[in-house]
This record gives structure tokens, C-alpha cells and sequence, in this order.
């Protein structure tokens, strides 16, 4: 009986080419959408699980005390807390600091300050200065040495394989050599152990033993905090700890919440610091909280991936609801027939199933082909490498069986019912008619819920690239064109030699300014802290954010002073430059008048000598908020560079040269700052091409339903149409008497879409500080659009059964 | 009225040609009743769909109102139809999906009659086909008789100079039928151009002349005296 249905099944399908061809494509191009979504959420999913014990292990956090109405969670733990951690929890079973840094290694060569190999870290590496238990919390897996105690003394460093293999070409060659962090504090290799998969959250190259950082000359050259200071930290130091038992969390925030009771000051909002764990489960997903990876990807993001994943695979589900449910009359004889020869309803069931199966099966086939071709776009989306086939996904068989049972079930289940259901003499009778099935209300409401959802998504779509433009045509109150920048060392050598590399840019003939400074205009860095203004008995309720910068800064990134003149070059605070909403947020007048007043800054008042506009610090997501900057030689670990627009090739190859002259130990890490600009928005632009993306297939998925819809129309309407030409109606008659059903279902869709993406799309915008105003021109020009593809594709077939000849329709035989 | 010279339609599939129509020389006087007859395949509905201006001849001249139009486009044809000829179909061909009233209705939206003028004339002629109780039926609900009245008012809504009609018995029993061609016969009375396809013997005396065809070519025409009123 299986095989018999299966053949019939073939049969129909074949004989009804063209339903046939609807059906498949619209499910391929689903399934396909399905599995490439399916491709992004698992490997999301999949983040730090491949660590023995990630259950047990947690981050300690900080709840910073924030400014008056809010607490900020933060990733940063005082050097005199971590030593409270280590010892104070009793549901700790191991406990490992750890500091981030972005070192370059270096393989120091026969000639002094000159080394062999040099290799810089960027963004997506790191290196982590760590405790022994690192390695009891972690389990790395160690290819050579795994002398993991060496974590415990000073000037020892643990390689990733790869960066073994970069430094020293084999891996095995590398224990017991010699390298050099920023060719400076010298290290001693004690093992190698393997890398750890791209789906973690530390990319890491290297382990150097914690209790270098505890070397004075080393601390120095770091920048760190005394080891007794609680009030100072870094978001680079950071605490793991292994639990004794997964379900201690509690337990554990409660003995947290004790610990800097007596170290940590109070803060102007009557606060003090606080900590509490953080599940290392959450170190992928968390909104707040950074971690040492390339990225976060919080689960809102994960669930509206799946959410858009389910809609696809429901639109192409309904598109074969409707088509099938609209044949059902053609198919009517068929089933009165098989039913007066005695066929019972379970069995035309089964068959009508074993069609949907064998379409689903089908286009599941050609979906994964599909997917497996349409890979190299998710680079446009997501992180997740491109170079596993999709078969070799854990868990792709259970998901496409998944598919295949709910598919065909939601899509064959409702279809096979209806037929079945007809009784033989109503089945049998020339005048049966969809309309008596109730098929058409369901055809109507699955097809408005179609477009709802396409709509949905291309009015997203046409919104994120409306914002999208409007924050790259902002006017960021700086120029960021032609500027380059790369970070320096500031060691005491490197330091020493600031100046010579300052001149000898200033000498190129395309570069036309250089800056010293902390920090580019825009970035993702905050310095802040409290201060107080002279005259006051009290610091201000909020904080100021810090750049450090030279004289040349203003010239460089194009600036604009609004009073007073900029810094006079020097290597210490002396004068303070401050924004617009710093003399806003203190109430110190206009810029004029806010030049006679004094800045306290750790400790000590400084004349505010200019007063800048305001330019954006952080993305548009952020408001402005109150600058101060000045200047400080040591913390200029940045250089700027403004090009003139000709020969830039030339420029950067002669800035490349300068750079080896004066620091040939060090390497030229830079970028266009439009680059970095860009990178602010990454996330935005991920869910701009997610909408237009999942925007066009829905809109594709649902059209190829209409179009069924209007064919199969346009058939049983056939008659109609031949008497009404004979009649003397013309093209457009028929061509609007074709698709005016249809356009109506689309505006009753719209009408549902436009509040719901209303909604949804305030909430995005929300999150920025800055924000296009949605208009309703957006909605009215989306919602034209849908209008207008649905027209094409049923007014196409309107128009074929219009210009057809009216005889065949009205030939009785 | 109507003059055709050598009219020729030939079918063509993939491997067989068909002439439908072989050189048809067929002349009608305006308020003629004629009644074309055959056998089945002889190219009686053929000739009649290229009178009614909804099929094109393969060759040969049709001068339809003293004007050669068997090289016009769809829309000068559609143009030509709506305003001067009324169609009755055997299977009657109403609209499903519209009432009785609508149906009738249809043909003058096409050519744009006011709404008030529609109106009235769509009631006058249901209470001439005494249909005027069924106006809000659909055409599922009513006999095949009361189908082809509906059908005979949508033909004559517009005043027609020329009704075409295929078959306008052949789906009705008897009674049905001699109400209906008494029908045409009177429009035929009142100055409309009748042609009729017809296999029946006692439908062709209701006119005054009969053509048959044989394979596609005229064979006979004979005049009718005496009308069976």
C-alpha cells in the first residue's frame, strides 16, 4: 500500500507540473532558509562548551555603584579583591586571576632593541597573564611541558600552538626558548598546549605566569594599580573560579555581597561596590557584560533569529495549505470515485500524505543544496565559519527529520482532512465548489498572515537602512576622513622615542598633522571618574569621561573650539579642555564664561582653557556626555595621522618605513578611522541584512503562493473570464477583476503589519541616542512596494487569462 | 449586413490539419433569421464564432456592417461585439458567482450605460423574460429554462443589431426550448438579425432560411415561407 501511494503520489505530482514546481521551490527556498539559520543559532549555542567543567565554572563581577539612579554591572575586580576572592569563598573550589593583554611577542635577535619575529596581537587575540589554577578551572589540553605550576613564578609564558608555530615554526622547538612581551619584559616558554576552538571566548595565543605582572619594573611599565588599592581598577582584571558544586551559585553571592565591605569607598550615591557571579554559561550571551572574545551574541538575538526561522518555514507551509486546499475540487472526483469503490477516509489520507511527504522530501533534498550554496552569504550576518559542510552539523539529521514530520504535517494534515472528508455523491457532482469546503477563509487568512510577516520584515529592513544611512551621513563633529590611526608602546624606551616618530611623520609630504593621544575621538574606550569644580563644596553628581591628547589633537580630527584657545604642549596636566555638555551638565554659562573656571582632576584644580563642541565619543547609541581632556605623555598609547587625499598608498608605505626606524621591536597595527567607525555598527548592519535578507525570501516565499493562487484563480475562473470578453470586457477588466482579491488581502495585511513593525522598530530605535523619526512616508512606500510585487505577480497571471482565447473557455467539450 | 468571401479556418496540432471552414460565401440581410445546420464537426460553431467576432478565419474576407474586420485587433473586435452583437450559448455560460440580476446587468457595465439606464432596463426585460422573482438568485438555483431566459435578457440587454446563437435548445426539454426560440422569433420580429446554430429541424423553421454545412463548405440554402408563430 506504501509503495502504491508513493506512486500515485509521483503521478499527480507530475501531472500537475506546475503545482508541483510552486510547492517544491517555495519549501527548497524555507528549508534552505531554515538550515542556514539553524547554522548561525547552533554555533552560537555551541560558545565555551567545550570546557570539562563549564557548568561549574563562574566569573566573579562588580556592580559598580554607577551614578545616582543607576548600578552598572562590570567585568573589573580591584587587585586587593582578588586577593579577598581567592581565600574568602568557601564555595570556590579553585579561584584564577587573570589580566588581559594585547601584547606583541616578540623572538629576540642577536642585535639588541632589533628582534627575529614580532607578532602583535589584535582584536581577535589575546594573551592572559594567569594563576596555575587557570589551568585547573580550564583543562587545557598540553601538547608539550605541561609544567603548569611555572603559572606560579615570574617570567614564564604558556603558547597556543599557533603561536608556537608563528614564533618559532615548530611547536616542539618552543619550550625553553626565550620571548619578549613589546620586546621588553623577557619570558621564558614552558609549554605549549593546543588551540582552543573558534567557539570560545578566548581566543587565546598565550598564558604568562600572574606574578610576573608582580615584578615592580613590570607593573610600572603596565600601568597597574598597588596591590593594596581596592577604589582602582581595570576591566582587564578579571576573577574565575571553579565551584564546588554547579548548584552553589547562590550560596556563593551571598558570601560575595561581604567581600570590600571595608575596602571599597562609598560612592556620591550613598553606594558601594559590590560583587556577584557571573555563570560562565552566560559569557557568549550576556547584554551588559564583556568577555575576552571576538563577540557577544545576546539571546534576544539568538531567539529572533529562531523566531524569523519558524516564520519562514510556516510561510512556506501555508503557501502548500493553500495551493493543495485550492485543487481540492479538481482532486474531488478523484476521491468520490475511490470512496464508492470503497476507500475509507484513512486510507485517502495516507495517500494524499505520502504527496506531501514526497514534496517535503523533495524540497528538504534541494533546501540543503540550496544552503549549502547560499553559505558564503551568512559572512554578511554572522561570525559562524563557513568551512563545515552542513551534514557534518552535530545534530542536522534529528533537525531535518524535524522538518520533514512538522512540514509535512502542518502543511499535508488540513489538505488531506478536506478531501477526504467529501462525501462521494457531493464529490462526484460537476457543481462542487471550494467556497462550500471552507477552504477560501483559510486560503484568505494565510495569506494575509504571509504577508503580515513580509511586510513586517521589509518595513524593518527599509528602516534599519534608513538609520543606517542617517548614522553614516552624521555629522560626527569631528573629520574623520584620511585619518590613520595605530597604537605605541609607552614603556619607558618607547616613550623616550614619542617625539622622534612625531617629527619624522610630520616630515612625510602626504601626512599634514600627528597627534599623541589616549584615544581616537570616537570609541568604544571610556576613561571617567568624579571630579569636582572649584567653588563647590562637593564633586558632581556625575562623572566626566577622560581623553588624553596633545596639542595637535583638535588640528588632526578636526575639531572645533567654540571659546578659548587649545592645550599648549606638555607632557602633565596643566589646563583642562572641556565639551559643551560638560558647561551644560555643571551650569557654567556660556563657553566664554566657563573659561574662568577650574577643573579638579585627581586631586588638583586646572583652568579650563577652551571649550570644544561636542562630537560624538561613543556611537549613536549614546548621548553625549561630559568630556574632559588633557594632556598626559604617558597615557599616549595612540597616534593619529591626517593624510592629504593624494598618493595615500605612498603615504602609508612611507608611515610603515618611519614606524620600523623608530620602533623596529614594535608592529604597525593601524587602521582608517572610517574602518573603526564602521565596527561600532557591525551589530547594526548584522540585523539590517538579517531583515533585508529574510525580508526578500519571505516576500519571495509568499509571492510564489500568490501565484499559485492567481494561477489556479485565473483556471477555475476560466469561464467566467470567456463569457465576460464576449461580453466585450477588456484586458484591464479582467486583469483587475483577477487581482483585486488578492490586492485586498495584501492591504488587510498591511494594516495588521504597520503598527506591529511600528512597535518594534521604536523599540530598536530606541536604542540609539540618535535616531531617524519614523515617518510614515516609510510605511507608505513599504507598504506600496508589497502592493506593487503582489500585483505583478497575480496581475501576470490576470493578464494571460485575459489575452487568452475566449473560445477554448466557453467550448463545452 | 454580414458578407463573407472564401472564409477559411484551418486548425493545425503537431501533426494533423483540420479545415474547419472551406471558402464560406455567406451573405445576411439585416432582419434575417437564419438558421445554420450539420452534422457534428462540420464547422458550424466555427463559422459562428467568426460571425460573432470571438475567433479570427484563417483567410478569406468578413465584412461585418459593410467593413472588413478579419484583420482587426482584439480591441476593435471586443469594441465592435459589445455594442452590436448578443450572444446565446447552449450551456447558457452565465456567471456562477453573479445573480440573476447582475448577469443580465454585466454587458452594459462594458459599455458603460449609466446606472440609472441599467437599472431600468435590467428590470424590464426580467419582467419580459418573467424573471423579475428570481433577480437575486444565482444561477445554481434555477432551470435550465429559467437559465437561458436570464441568458437571452444579458444577449438583447444592449439592443444588439445581430443575436448569435449556438444551440439555444439543446440543454432544454421541450416546453423550455419553443419558449425560448418563440422568444427570438419575436426579437427577430421586432428588426434583430438572428443566427442560429441549430441541429434541430423544428428550431430552424422558427427562421427564414437555413445554410447547411457539410465538411466545412456550404452545401445548400434554402428560404423559408411560412413562420411557426
Amino acid at each position: 500500500m506504501f509503495f502504491n501511494n508513493l506512486k500515485i503520489a509521483f503521478r499527480t505530482l507530475v501531472k500537475n507540473k506546475t503545482y508541483t514546481t510552486i510547492n517544491i521551490v517555495g519549501l527548497m527556498v524555507g528549508i534552505a532558509a531554515v538550515l542556514l539559520i539553524y547554522r548561525m543559532v547552533s554555533y552560537e549555542l555551541s560558545f565555551n562548551k567545550n570546557f570539562v567543567h563549564h557548568d561549574r565554572i563562574v566569573r566573579v563581577v562588580g556592580t559598580d555603584p554607577g551614578d545616582v539612579s543607576e548600578q552598572n554591572l562590570g567585568v573589573c575586580i580591584p587587585v586587593a579583591a582578588m586577593r579577598a576572592l581567592r581565600t574568602d569563598v568557601p564555595q570556590f573550589e579553585k579561584v584564577a586571576r587573570i589580566r588581559e593583554n594585547w601584547a606583541t611577542l616578540t623572538v629576540p635577535g642577536e642585535t639588541e632593541g632589533i628582534p627575529k619575529r614580532k607578532f602583535s596581537m589584535g582584536q581577535d587575540d589575546i594573551a592572559f597573564f594567569a594563576d596555575p589554577e587557570f589551568d585547573d578551572i580550564f583543562k587545557l589540553t598540553w601538547l608539550s611541558g605541561n609544567n603548569v605550576s611555572a603559572l606560579g613564578q615570574p617570567s614564564n609564558i604558556m603558547l597556543s600552538r599557533s603561536w608556537a608555530e608563528k614564533l618559532f615554526d615548530n611547536w616542539e622547538d618552543a619550550t625553553g626558548k626565550m620571548v619578549k612581551i613589546d620586546n621588553f619584559i623577557p619570558l621564558t616558554v614552558q609549554g605549549v598546549f593546543e588551540d582552543l576552538p573558534y567557539n570560545t571566548d578566548f581566543p587565546l595565543t598565550s598564558l604568562i605566569s600572574y606574578p610576573t605582572l608582580e615584578l615592580t619594573q613590570h607593573r610600572e611599565y603596565l600601568g597597574l594599580a598597588p596591590d593594596d588599592s581596592w577604589n582602582s581598577c581595570s576591566s582587564n582584571n578579571q576573577v574565575y573560579a571553579l565551584l564546588k558544586d554547579e548548584n552553589q551559585i547562590d550560596a556563593a553571592n551571598a558570601v560575595l555581597a561581604n567581600i570590600g565591605k571595608d575596602g571599597y569607598n562609598l560612592a556620591p550615591n550613598g553606594k558601594r561596590k559590590t560583587h556577584l557571579i557571573q555563570p560562565f554559561s552566560m559569557l557568549h550571551y550576556d547584554d551588559e557584560l564583556q568577555n575576552s572574545g571576538r563577540s557577544r551574541t545576546p539571546y534576544r538575538s539568538i531567539k529572533i533569529l529562531i523566531f524569523i526561522g519558524i516564520l519562514i518555514l510556516l510561510i512556506a507551509s501555508f503557501n502548500f495549505i493553500n495551493l493543495a486546499t485550492s485543487q481540492a475540487t479538481q482532486r474531488a472526483k478523484e476521491v468520490g470515485v475511490r470512496k464508492t469503490l470503497g476507500g475509507r477516509p484513512a486510507q485517502l489520507i495516507a495517500q494524499f500524505m505520502s504527496e506531501t511527504a514526497l514534496i517535503v522530501g523533495i524540497s528538504l533534498i534541494l533546501g540543503m543544496v540550496l544552503a549549502e550554496f547560499a553559505l558564503p552569504l551568512l559572512q554578511y550576518v554572522s561570525d559562524v565559519p563557513l568551512d563545515k559542510p552542513f551534514l557534518m552539523e552535530s545534530n542536522i539529521w534529528l533537525l531535518l527529520l524535524c522538518i520533514f514530520g512538522i512540514v509535512t504535517l502542518l502543511a499535508g494534515l488540513y489538505p488531506a482532512f478536506v478531501l477526504s472528508s467529501y462525501r462521494p455523491v457531493e464529490a462526484l457532482s460537476k457543481n462542487i465548489k471550494t467556497r462550500s469546503l471552507g477552504g477560501i477563509n483559510l486560503q484568505r487568512s494565510l495569506v494575509v498572515a504571509q504577508f503580515v510577516v513580509s511586510s513586517i520584515l521589509i518595513i524593518s529592513a527599509a528602516i534599519t537602512i534608513k538609520q543606517l544611512n542617517y548614522i553614516q551621513n552624521q555629522d560626527l563633529g569631528f573629520k574623520e576622513d584620511l585619518v590613520y590611526t595605530f597604537s605605541i608602546n609607552t614603556d619607558s624606551i618607547s616613550l623616550g622615542k614619542h617625539t622622534v616618530l612625531k617629527n619624522k611623520l610630520n616630515a612625510i609630504s602626504g601626512i599634514t598633522d600627528v597627534s599623541l593621544n589616549s584615544d581616537q575621538p570616537i570609541s568604544s574606550n571610556t576613561w571617567s571618574g568624579n571630579f569636582r569644580i572649584e567653588g563647590r563644596s562637593e564633586d558632581e553628581t556625575f562623572e566626566t569621561s577622560y581623553k588624553f591628547v596633545d596639542d595637535n589633537y583638535h588640528r588632526t580630527f578636526g575639531l572645533q573650539l567654540l571659546a578659548g584657545k587649545w592645550l599648549a604642549p606638555s607632557d602633565t596636566f596643566q589646563q583642562v579642555i572641556v565639551n559643551e555638555t560638560f558647561i551644560r551638565k555643571t551650569k557654567l554659562g556660556t563657553p566664554e564664561e566657563a573659561l574662568q573656571k577650574k577643573v579638579q582632576v585627581w586631586g588638583k584644580y586646572y583652568p579650563i582653557v577652551g571649550v570644544v563642541k561636542d562630537f560624538h565619543t561613543h556611537s549613536l547609541h549614546t548621548a553625549h556626555q561630559p568630556l574632559t581632556m588633557v594632556s598626559r605623555k604617558d597615557f599616549f598609547w595612540q597616534v593619529g595621522v591626517k593624510m592629504t587625499n593624494q598618493n595615500i598608498q605612498g603615504s602609508l608605505a612611507s608611515l610603515q618605513k618611519t614606524f620600523d626606524e623608530v620602533y623596529p621591536e614594535q608592529v604597525l597595527n593601524g587602521q582608517f578611522m572610517d574602518e573603526r567607525i564602521q565596527k561600532f555598527y557591525e551589530d547594526d548592519q548584522r540585523m539590517s541584512a538579517l531583515c533585508k535578507g529574510f525580508g526578500l525570501l519571505a516576500i519571495f516565499i509568499s509571492c510564489l503562493g500568490l501565484l499559485g493562487l492567481a494561477m489556479h484563480a485565473a483556471a477555475r475562473r476560466t469561464k467566467e473570464i470567456g463569457v465576460r470578453k464576449v461580453l466585450g470586457a477588456s484586458i484591464s477588466n479582467i486583469v483587475s477583476l483577477l487581482s483585486k482579491d488578492f490586492i485586498l488581502l495584501v492591504v488587510i495585511a498591511l494594516f495588521i503589519a504597520i503598527p506591529v513593525a511600528w512597535y518594534m522598530m521604536s523599540q530598536w530605535l530606541a536604542d540609539f541616542a540618535y535616531h531617524v523619526d519614523l515617518h510614515w512616508s516609510i510605511f507608505f512606500v513599504a507598504g506600496m512596494l508589497a502592493i506593487l510585487v503582489a500585483f505583478i505577480t497575480v496581475g501576470i497571471q490576470g493578464f494571460r487569462a485575459a489575452v487568452a482565447d475566449p473560445i477554448r473557455a466557453l467550448r463545452d467539450e | 449586413m454580414i458578407r463573407t468571401n472564401k472564409l477559411k479556418k484551418v486548425y493545425r496540432t503537431e501533426e494533423i490539419e483540420t479545415t474547419a471552414l472551406n471558402e464560406v460565401d455567406l451573405h445576411i440581410q439585416p432582419g434575417e433569421f437564419v438558421s445554420i445546420m450539420g452534422p457534428s464537426g462540420c464547422g458550424k460553431s466555427t463559422l459562428l464564432n467568426i460571425l460573432g467576432l470571438i475567433d479570427n478565419p484563417s483567410g478569406g474576407e468578413y465584412f461585418f456592417l459593410d467593413e472588413e474586420v478579419s484583420k482587426y485587433s482584439e480591441r476593435q473586435r471586443s469594441n465592435l461585439r459589445k455594442h452590436n452583437i448578443g450572444f446565446i450559448f447552449q450551456s447558457f455560460n452565465l456567471i456562477d458567482e453573479l445573480s440573476v440580476y447582475e448577469n443580465v446587468e454585466l454587458p452594459m457595465l462594458y459599455t458603460k450605460v449609466p446606472a440609472g439606464e441599467r437599472k431600468k432596463r435590467t428590470e424590464e426585460l426580467l419582467e419580459k423574460m418573467n424573471m423579475m422573482h428570481r433577480k437575486n438568485h444565482f444561477p445554481q438555483q434555477l432551470s435550465g429554462g429559467q437559465q437561458q431566459r436570464v441568458a437571452v435578457a444579458r444577449a438583447i440587454v444592449n439592443n444588439p443589431k445581430i443575436i448569435l446563437a449556438d444551440e439555444p435548445t439543446g440543454n432544454l426539454d421541450s416546453a423550455n426550448g419553443d419558449d425560448v426560440m418563440k422568444t427570438l422569433a419575436q426579437l427577430n420580429q421586432e428588426g434583430t438579425t438572428i443566427i442560429m446554430v441549430t441541429h434541430s429541424a423544428y428550431c430552424s423553421e422558427f427562421g427564414n432560411r437555413v445554410v447547411r454545412l457539410l465538411d466545412g463548405q456550404i452545401v445548400s440554402e434554402n428560404t423559408i415561407a411560412k413562420y411557426r408563430i
